[in-house]
């Protein structure tokens, strides 16, 4: 069943077609890349996903629900969960606390006054900031500021605050960029035992084929704006047009 | 900021306690340092201005040039309320306060779509907007220059509100005041204020509807401006044009500065320093004071810029061992 579907969306910047009328399907609890060579498109398409980026034309439907037009907050409300490139976590806070505004805000839909919250009501969202933290592994670190954090566990913690309201889909940009080897092979793991168990359905964008081909289900290439091949990563590891698109004119 | 736990109650009630028995004592002990009586009022009314102040600033990480809009506002409306309405300070503080908080609506919905210097700037340029709409447009009803004289002495239904009476009025407020502001900066509400000063982008793609948070904490700052413009007029009746002006915007900002921002303690500290100091060390100094004051910020925003907090913390952990 699908879950994400994007419908003949374009984009243009100036005279520079970023998006020519692409048609996307993603299904539910798959791991779903997009590659494509530098300047393809394929953030381009994750901003629109993300409410961050309006299409020219085109819709995004969400479990049959539009997404295009609503406020990034929104959007997560909805159950789209968005990983960045850096880790983007809340630095002055401590490791539990940054999960827990994760976990508030999924409660309280976005918004409350909620000034006179007692131990007592505040209590599931915490205990459900802890239960995530320690699916990460990170719960032994729950009182450290996240500033301290090394690399990985930040992204470990970023991780720990999208999944934290319990998202339907993530969307990863280039989750593994700029990683030592050992790093990205435990980002793999990491990702994978998030999909296993939780069921959650992924979009990445990664440019480290490896990532790309240990983890995905399926595989869209985007090119100039279009989408050139979608599949299996069996498929999409011959595909003569794949390959032009990465290696252009050595092909001529 | 922290999450709940089962020491909640217990963490607000020591520091709510010690600061009540400071200032419900402060009149039995400020002449020993020189102190009068009415600067004590005037401090406790600086006091809640700079708490509200702190939470927009220290917490929320917006700096605002412009609150004395918010100030002057409330003073404005609950002077103009003693003077047509009635004498009775209860209908005139309200009505000051909610003007402070819708003023706040229409600015705050202006300003907060920019962060940074550039909300700074807007907030200075709505300050002086509205200090030279009372100082001409409006000058019938604001007395332009002159400010607004010939009010009433107000009344808390038969009791006069002069010297003590309006001293424990304001501290009353005042503690109340600074509990609701812990309250506020140890809730999940709080966290989201701190969240925002961190990373406003993180905290929109977690869900978090950021844009109605800075409104509300840019609009609960400015009800502690109201509530300090209020009681500034029951404190002494007459409503002078510079309470919307630039200079008591800077102030409540150094007084933030020297005590230490983000500490809702630290803002409290700065403001009886510097209330303090302007009027009993300057009589010393005398026009050397503004000198010397600006010394000591050069001083605390080079070598100290946690402020007086921070060099108590420094004095701790040298000589106490204690975490710094």
């Amino acid at each position: 069943m699908s879950i994400l579907e994007i419908k003949n969306v374009s984009k243009n910047f100036g005279g520079l077609a970023a998006l020519g009328n692409v048609n996307l399907t993603i299904e539910e609890g798959s791991i779903h890349s997009l590659i494509g060579p530098n300047g393809a498109g394929k953030s381009t398409l994750l901003n629109v996903l993300i409410g961050l980026l309006e299409p020219d034309v085109g819709t995004v439907l969400f479990k049959g629900e539009p997404v295009l037009g609503k406020k990034p907050y929104e959007i997560n409300q909805m159950g789209i969960g968005r990983v960045f490139q850096t880790p983007a976590i809340f630095d002055n806070l401590s490791v539990l606390e940054n999960v827990a505004i994760s976990s508030y805000a999924a409660r309280d839909k976005g918004f409350s006054f909620n000034v006179f919250e007692t131990p007592k009501t505040a209590r599931p969202c915490i205990e459900l900031a802890k239960e995530t933290l320690q699916e990460l592994g990170l719960y032994e670190k729950r009182r450290e500021e996240a500033a301290h954090l090394s690399r990985g566990d930040k992204r470990r913690l970023e991780m720990a605050i999208c999944l934290a309201n319990r998202p339907d889909i993530l969307l990863l940009d280039e989750p593994t960029a700029g990683m030592a080897r050992a790093d990205t092979e435990n980002t793999i793991k990491l990702l994978q035992n998030i999909s296993d168990r939780g069921g959650i359905t992924m979009v990445i964008v990664e440019h480290d084929m490896n990532v790309v081909f240990s983890l995905s289900k399926k595989i869209s290439v985007l090119a100039q704006g279009c989408i050139i091949a979608e599949g299996e990563p069996g498929d999409i590891k011959g595909n003569p047009k794949v390959v032009e698109a990465y290696l252009g004119e050595s092909q001529e | 900021m922290s999450t709940p736990n089962s020491n909640f109650y217990k963490k607000d009630i020591v520091p709510v306690s010690i600061f009540a028995l400071i200032f419900l004592t402060m009149p039995l002990w400020f002449s020993w340092i020189g102190g009068y009586g009415g600067l004590d009022t005037k401090i406790v009314i600086w006091v809640i201005f700079a708490v509200g102040f702190d939470l927009l600033l220290g917490y929320m990480g917006y700096l605002s040039f412009g609150h004395a809009a918010f100030f002057g506002t409330s003073a404005y409306v609950t002077g103009l309320m003693l003077l047509h309405y009635s004498d009775n300070i209860i209908p005139a503080f309200f009505m000051g306060v909610l003007a402070a908080v819708i003023m706040a609506l229409i600015i705050g919905q202006l300003t907060l779509k920019r962060s940074g210097i550039y909300f700074s700037i807007l907030t200075l340029a709505f300050g002086e907007m509205l200090h030279s709409l009372v100082l001409s447009t409006l000058q019938d009803w604001t007395g332009g220059d002159n400010g607004l004289t010939g009010l009433p002495t107000p009344m808390l239904f038969d009791l006069k509100m002069q010297g003590h009476n309006v001293y424990y009025l304001a501290v009353f407020i005042a503690i109340i005041m600074y509990y609701l502001a812990r309250r506020i900066v140890r809730s999940p509400f709080g966290l989201m204020l701190s969240a925002i000063k961190t990373n406003p982008t993180r905290l929109e793609y977690t869900g978090v509807n950021v844009a109605r948070y800075k409104l509300a904490g840019f609009v609960i700052s400015a009800a502690y401006a109201g509530v300090a413009g209020a009681l500034m007029i029951i404190y002494e009746p007459y409503v002078a044009s510079e309470f919307m002006g630039w200079h008591l915007s800077g102030q409540v900002v150094i007084m933030s500065v020297i005590g230490g921002i983000g500490t809702l303690f630290g803002p409290m500290i700065g403001a009886a320093f510097m209330l303090y100091f302007e009027n009993v060390a300057s009589v010393a100094l005398g026009g050397a004071w503004l000198l010397v004051l600006g010394l000591i910020f050069m001083f605390i925003v080079i070598f100290l810029p946690g402020g007086f907090v921070e060099a108590g913390r420094k004095v701790r952990a040298r000589f106490f061992g204690g975490a710094s």
